[in-house]
């Protein structure tokens, strides 16, 4: 049961980053600064600690390949950050402990990482003229931003959810 | 690696997978996204009933300038029609249906600036066409599945992305025996908002000023004539020195858009693909 409801969340927050985007006030903050959601990644990686690592890895997979076709049309870019960006970040918390404070910090982290690496492949295949400097402060400091207040609203409730799912898979 | 190389070649359709996909997550995301612009519509016109008053009265005024216009137009569209009766000539490149269509999504990475509407290939779209808004051109259908389309909006900054576009002169009077200036617009400036034209400078007296309105021209292939793109902000040579970079601030808005239309040029060109 809590299997179907983790999927439908996960798809819910595919969707939501698209809808989000849309109901996004345009002039905030001056309006030329980019707000990039990621609330999809953010959800994967809280399932992959708390609830299954390989499911996560999986999911990944999955949601990555989905982006691509459905929102980006540069099929090969999120189908292999995702995964990759989850494994490592799993890698990761293993050295640390998983208590919910460290789990977020290193989610922004992941946010950042993916970002650097997606704008590097976007750059090499000349979709962008954008420089470093600005990448930083228009679009990877308000993302930051932005997905640091859905963590804080999301972390509590994510951590019960999947370590009840966790629980259950165990018996 | 070699997926992106792939997806970046010059592909004319979608695989059928991918059409699947599109299509079948286009329509949960039409149940999703109706809800949620219901509310935050419902929202905005609470907002928007305060204003209420004085925008009646400003658009009051206009409707009487309106009604004139109205005439101004009718007179002018027989004249055209007699026109082009006595010259023969059936279609001009200004001619083209609109249908009507609805954003269901936006692509959340906003590296490429694409949304995608719900019409598709049953509905007679094709690629390569233009979509507008009420304010002006947003863009050009990107690729097509069977109910949905995805349509690229002018402020990618994909380097393929291009439109052919003229310059107005600003004073109709004073300058009647000037011609419209041509350009390519290739190019989005992310921190100031702005679309970029390059424009050879040629030695005739054309000059630029900010401004002057400026066009599609509908010289591309697909893009009829005289859709509004927007207004010269500033005029800058460009770093070699050959050619002038223009400022174009764009007349619609790329974020908040909800509906759009889909032109549909009727003027038939055999040479379609040249976009």
């Amino acid at each position: 049961m809590r299997k179907v409801l983790i999927g439908c969340l996960i798809s819910f927050m595919f969707i939501l980053e698209s809808v989000f985007l849309e109901l996004l006030p345009t002039d905030l903050f001056g309006g030329n600064l980019i707000f990039v959601p990621y609330f999809l990644l953010i959800t994967i990686l809280f399932f992959s600690v708390y609830g299954n690592r390989n499911v996560g890895v999986i999911y990944g997979f999955v949601f990555g390949l989905l982006f691509d076709i459905v929102y980006t049309e540069i099929l090969g870019i999120y189908f292999f950050a995702f995964p990759f960006i989850i494994y490592i970040f799993n890698k990761l918390m293993k050295i640390f402990h998983s208590n919910i404070v460290v789990v977020s910090v290193m989610c922004l982290l992941a946010v950042s990482a993916l970002e650097i690496i997606v704008y590097q492949v976007i750059k090499v295949i000349n979709l962008t003229t954008i420089d470093f400097a600005n990448f930083l402060h228009l679009r990877l400091f308000p993302s930051l931003g932005l997905n640091l207040i859905f963590i804080v609203i999301v972390a509590y409730p994510y951590k019960r959810l999947f370590e009840k799912y966790a629980a259950e898979l165990k018996e | 690696m070699a997926l992106i190389g792939f997806s970046l070649s010059d592909r004319n359709k979608l695989t059928w997978p991918e059409q699947f996909v599109k299509d079948t997550t286009g329509w949960v995301q039409t149940l999703v996204s109706r809800p949620a612009h219901f509310v935050v519509g419902f929202v905005d016109n609470v907002k928007a009933l305060k204003d209420t008053y004085e925008e009646n009265k400003e658009l009051k005024a206009k409707l009487e300038e309106n009604a004139q216009l109205k005439y101004q137009v009718q007179g002018l569209k027989k004249d055209v029609q007699a026109l082009q009766e006595t010259l023969e000539e059936k279609e001009s490149l200004s001619d083209y249906t609109l249908m009507k269509a609805t954003v269901i999504r936006r692509n959340p990475s906003q590296w490429t600036e694409l949304v995608t509407i719900n019409r598709g290939e049953n509905d007679g779209v094709e690629k390569n066409m233009a979509v507008i808004t009420s304010a002006g051109l947003i863009g050009k259908i990107k690729s097509v599945a069977p109910n949905t389309a995805t349509v690229q909006l002018l402020s990618s900054e994909d380097p393929a992305n291009r439109i052919s576009a003229f310059i107005q002169p600003k004073d109709e009077e004073e300058n009647k025996d000037k011609t419209d200036v041509f350009g390519i617009i290739a190019d989005y400036d992310k921190e100031t908002k702005q679309l970029i034209m390059t424009w050879e400078e040629v030695p005739n007296g054309l000059k630029v000023e900010k401004g002057q309105l400026v066009t599609t021209s509908g010289m591309g292939g697909v893009f009829p004539k005289d859709l509004a793109i927007g207004t010269v902000e500033k005029v800058e040579p460009d770093e070699n020195g050959l050619q002038k970079k223009v400022f174009i601030k764009p007349a619609a808005d790329f974020y908040d858009i909800e509906h759009v239309m889909v032109v549909d040029r009727e003027a038939l060109s055999p040479e379609e693909d040249e976009q």
